[in-house]
C-alpha cells in the first residue's frame, strides 16, 4: 500500500450519546433507560413507535459526512450497538466516509468475515476498513464464546488475516493452521477484484507489534502509549516488507473557540462526571482552543509521522460540526504541500 | 388536543452560532474550508447541497421530539415546497409547515401540490399562510396587490383551495380567482386538508384568520400586547359568531444552563453588532403591522447594553441584530426558559414555533433541557420572579 494521505476519522458512540459527562445519563440511541426526559402527555411527542436508535446513529454518520470528516469508526463494544449492523447502516447512508468496524477475530470464520466485508465493499464504493480488537479483557472474551489467551490471540489474528486475504485474492486458497483452515477457498465473479479493507492493529506489546509488522495497514496508537520507541519500530518493520505502515492516533478532544471556554467545559464535565466517576469513565484526551487543538496535533504528525487521526467528543453530532467548522480547516491547512496535493 | 411543539428550519444558510455574523452552513456566504453543505473537499465542491443540512436539522428535531418544522419563506431562501418534496421521504413524523404567500401560487395548482405533499408523507403537510410583508419585498416577488386587498385574495384563494379540494365540479368567480368546474381527482381529494397557521395583525387579517385559521400565529411580542392581539381575535369570532381559532406563537429562545452563560453567549454576539447598523432595525420598511408594532416596542431602547432591549423578565427584543428574523425572543435558563413558555401557555397559546441557532444544534439543547420541564396549562402556577432573573 502506498503512504496513506493524513486523515480524520470521528469516533461513532455505540452505548449512547448526549451533552451529559456521565455516559451513563446519555439520553440519545436509547442505552440508558430514563435517561431521556419526557414530554408531559399534555404536549405532543411524535417519537413513541417512529424514532429509534438507529435514527442517531445516522444523524452521527451525516453529520461527519457533511462536516468533512474522512471516515467514522464504530467502536467494539460487547455492552453496545453491534458494530457490523452499525457500520453496514452508516456505509450506506453516507456518501464519502470510510466506515472503520471494529470486531474481534473470534467473531466469525476469516472465510466468512471475508465474505460479508466483500459484499460491503461492493454495495458502497469499498469504504470499510476494519480495526481488530485482539486485546479484549479475559472475562469479556470468554462471555463472547472466546477461550484464546495470550500471545495466541495474535498468533491467532495472524491465521485470520492470512486466510482473509487469501481467500480474498486467490481462487484455490488452501490453509492449514492451528486456529483457521480452509481447502482450495476464493471469491469469484463479481466479489474478485474488490479491494481488500485497510486493516488498522493496535497495541504496543511484542505480539501485537510483530501483528503489525506483517499485516497492519494502520497502526493505532493512544495518547499514553510510548510513540517514540514504537513508531521507530513500525517504520523499520514497513521498510523490511516494502510497504508502508501508517500510523494513527485516538485522540479524545475537547475543542472551544478559546482555552478559557475549553477549561470551563472541562471542569463541568468533571464536576458531572464525579457524581458517577469509575468504571466508563472517558479519557480526557486533548483540551484547548481549535488553534491549540491543531498545533498538537501537528506536532504528533512531526514528531513520530502520525497521519491517521481517530478523533473523539461528545455529543457526537454537534461535536462532529464544531470539529467541521473549526478544527479540520486548521489541520488541512497544516498539511504539508505534499499531502495537500493528495 | 395537545399542545404541538414545531420548530424551525432556516432556509437561507445558518451559522454556528449567534457570535459571529458569517454563516458557516449552506452557500449564502462564500464556501471556504469548515463550510458546511457544501463543503470543499481536497479543495474541491464535496458534492452535498443545502438540502443536506436542512435534512440534518430535520432529523435532530424529530429525534429531540419537535412534531414538525416551519419551513419559512424570503425571497433570498430557498423554497419549502421543493426542501418539503425532497425531505418527505427522508423523514418519519416531521410535519413540513410550508410558509407561502398564496398570491404568488394559482390555488388550483396549490391544492393538486399540497395533496400529493399529504400523500408522498402520510398527512404531514401544514400551511403556514403569510399575507402581510408589503413593501419593496413584495414587489421583489412581483406583487403589487395593495395590503388589505392580499386579505381578500388570501381569502379568495383558500376557498378556492378548500373548493377543489373537495371534489367537483367547483365553481368560482371572484375578484381574483376564477375556475370552472374544477376538482382535485378523486385519489388527491381523499387526502386530509392541512392544518392551516395564519399570520397577520391587521384588521383584515384578523377577520380573513377568523374564517380560515386553525391556528392564529403571531410572532412573539412583549406578553400584555400579546394577549391583546389573542383578545382582539377572540372578540372578531365572538362578533361574528364563529368559533375562535387556536393561538400559536413563533418564538427564538437562547436557552442555557444558567442565567449567566445564556446571557454570556448574548453578549459575544452584541460585540460584532455595528450601531449605526443596529439603529436601522427599528426603522423597518413595508406595511406589516407586525412589523411596526415590533418597532414601536423598542423605540427608545439604548443599543449600548443589549440587556437594555429586555421588555419584560426573560423577553429580549435583539434577536434580529444577532440573526436574521423576528425582534423578540426568550433569554435565560432553562427553567427560566420553560417557564415563560408556560406562562404564554397560560394565555391561551396551543401550539408553539420554536428555533434557535444554530437550528442543528440547539434541536437537541431545547428538546432535552427545556420541553421536558413544560408544566403545561393544567398545572401552572403563578409565574415567580426570582432575583437571577434579571440580565447579567
Amino acid at each position: 500500500m502506498s503512504r496513506l494521505p493524513a486523515a480524520f476519522h470521528w469516533t461513532v458512540p455505540v452505548r449512547g450519546d448526549g451533552r451529559e459527562a456521565d455516559p451513563g445519563r446519555r439520553p440519545r440511541g436509547g442505552w440508558n433507560p430514563g435517561a431521556r426526559r419526557e414530554f408531559r402527555p399534555v404536549f405532543t411527542d411524535p417519537r413513541p413507535g417512529n424514532v429509534g436508535p438507529f435514527d442517531h446513529l445516522s444523524a452521527i454518520g451525516r453529520a461527519a459526512d457533511v462536516a468533512g470528516f474522512d471516515g467514522v469508526t464504530v467502536p467494539f463494544d460487547p455492552d453496545g450497538e453491534d458494530s457490523w449492523i452499525t457500520a453496514g447502516t452508516l456505509l450506506r447512508e453516507t456518501l464519502w466516509l470510510r466506515v472503520g468496524v471494529e470486531f474481534p477475530p473470534a467473531f466469525a470464520t476469516p472465510v466468512y468475515a471475508a465474505k460479508l466485508s466483500v459484499s460491503l465493499q461492493r454495495f458502497t464504493g469499498a469504504r470499510l476498513d476494519w480495526h481488530l480488537a485482539v486485546d479484549i479483557d479475559p472475562a469479556r472474551r470468554r462471555a463472547l464464546g472466546d477461550h484464546v489467551d495470550g500471545d495466541d490471540r495474535y498468533a491467532r489474528a495472524d491465521e485470520f488475516l492470512t486466510v482473509a486475504r487469501g481467500v480474498w485474492h486467490e481462487k484455490e486458497f488452501t490453509y492449514e493452521g492451528r486456529f483457521h483452515h480452509v481447502l482450495e477457498g476464493g471469491f469469484f465473479g463479481p466479489l474478485s477484484g474488490v479491494p481488500f479493507p485497510r486493516v488498522h492493529l493496535t497495541g504496543t506489546g511484542d505480539a501485537a507489534l510483530a501483528l503489525s509488522a506483517r499485516h497492519a495497514d494502520v497502526h493505532v496508537f493512544g495518547l499514553d502509549d510510548d510513540l517514540a520507541e514504537h513508531t521507530d519500530r513500525l517504520r523499520q518493520a514497513g521498510r523490511e516488507r516494502g510497504t508502508d505502515i501508517a500510523l494513527g492516533l485516538r485522540v479524545p478532544v475537547l475543542a472551544r473557540a478559546d482555552a478559557a471556554e475549553a477549561a470551563d467545559d472541562l471542569a463541568r464535565h468533571q464536576a458531572e462526571a464525579g457524581r458517577a466517576a469509575g468504571p466508563g469513565a472517558e479519557p480526557t484526551g486533548l483540551v484547548g482552543s481549535y488553534d491549540d487543538i491543531a498545533a498538537r496535533l501537528a506536532e504528533y504528525r512531526d514528531a513520530y509521522g502520525i497521519t491517521q487521526f481517530f478523533l473523539a467528543a461528545h455529543p457526537a453530532v454537534e461535536e462532529a460540526y464544531r470539529i467541521g467548522e473549526h478544527l479540520l480547516p486548521r489541520l488541512h491547512a497544516a498539511r504539508t504541500p505534499a499531502e495537500a496535493s493528495l | 388536543m395537545t399542545i404541538d411543539i414545531y420548530w424551525r428550519i432556516g432556509m437561507g444558510g445558518d451559522k454556528e452560532s449567534l457570535r459571529h455574523p458569517d454563516k458557516t452552513r449552506g452557500d449564502w456566504d462564500r464556501v471556504r474550508p469548515g463550510s458546511i453543505a457544501p463543503g470543499l473537499r481536497r479543495g474541491s465542491p464535496d458534492g452535498f447541497t443545502y438540502l443536506d443540512h436542512m435534512a440534518d436539522v430535520a432529523r435532530a428535531a424529530e429525534q429531540a421530539g419537535f412534531y414538525g418544522g416551519l419551513l419559512p419563506s424570503f425571497p433570498m431562501t430557498d423554497d419549502p415546497w421543493a426542501a418539503a418534496a425532497a425531505l418527505a421521504r427522508e423523514t418519519r413524523t416531521w410535519r413540513f409547515m410550508i410558509a407561502f404567500q398564496p398570491g404568488f401560487l394559482n390555488p388550483v395548482h396549490a391544492a393538486r401540490m399540497s395533496a400529493s405533499l399529504q400523500r408522498a408523507t402520510g398527512g404531514r403537510t401544514v400551511f403556514n399562510v403569510i399575507t402581510g410583508g408589503g413593501g419593496p419585498a413584495q414587489l421583489w416577488w412581483g406583487d403589487k396587490v395593495a395590503h388589505d386587498d392580499r386579505y381578500a385574495r388570501t381569502s379568495e384563494f383558500l376557498d378556492v383551495l378548500r373548493g377543489v379540494w373537495n371534489g367537483g365540479p367547483f365553481d368560482f368567480d371572484g375578484r381574483f380567482y376564477r375556475v370552472e368546474g374544477g376538482g382535485l381527482p378523486a385519489a388527491l381529494a381523499a387526502e386530509p386538508f392541512p392544518e392551516i397557521y395564519f399570520s397577520g395583525s391587521s384588521p383584515a387579517a384578523i377577520d380573513a384568520a377568523g374564517r380560515h385559521a386553525d391556528y392564529y400565529l403571531s410572532w412573539l411580542e412583549p406578553f400584555d400586547q400579546l394577549k391583546q392581539k389573542f383578545d382582539a381575535v377572540r372578540e372578531h369570532s365572538a362578533r361574528t359568531g364563529t368559533p375562535p381559532p387556536k393561538f400559536a406563537v413563533r418564538v427564538d429562545v437562547l436557552a442555557r444552563e444558567t442565567e449567566e452563560a445564556a446571557w454570556r453567549e448574548i453578549r459575544r454576539g452584541w460585540d460584532h453588532v455595528d450601531p449605526a447598523a443596529a439603529d436601522g432595525f427599528l426603522r423597518r420598511q413595508g406595511d406589516s403591522v407586525g412589523a411596526q408594532r415590533t418597532g414601536d416596542f423598542l423605540s427608545g431602547a439604548t443599543l449600548h447594553d443589549p440587556a437594555g432591549l429586555t421588555v419584560s423578565p426573560g423577553v429580549w427584543g435583539g434577536f434580529s441584530l444577532l440573526r436574521p428574523g423576528p425582534a423578540f425572543g426568550l433569554v435565560g435558563s432553562y427553567q427560566h426558559v420553560a417557564e415563560r413558555l408556560d406562562e404564554l401557555i397560560g394565555l391561551g397559546v396551543d401550539a408553539f414555533i420554536l428555533a434557535a441557532t444554530p437550528h442543528l444544534e440547539e434541536a437537541y439543547r431545547v428538546g432535552e433541557e427545556v420541553l421536558p420541564l413544560l408544566r403545561g396549562p393544567h398545572e401552572l402556577t403563578a409565574p415567580e420572579s426570582p432575583a437571577e432573573l434579571s440580565a447579567v
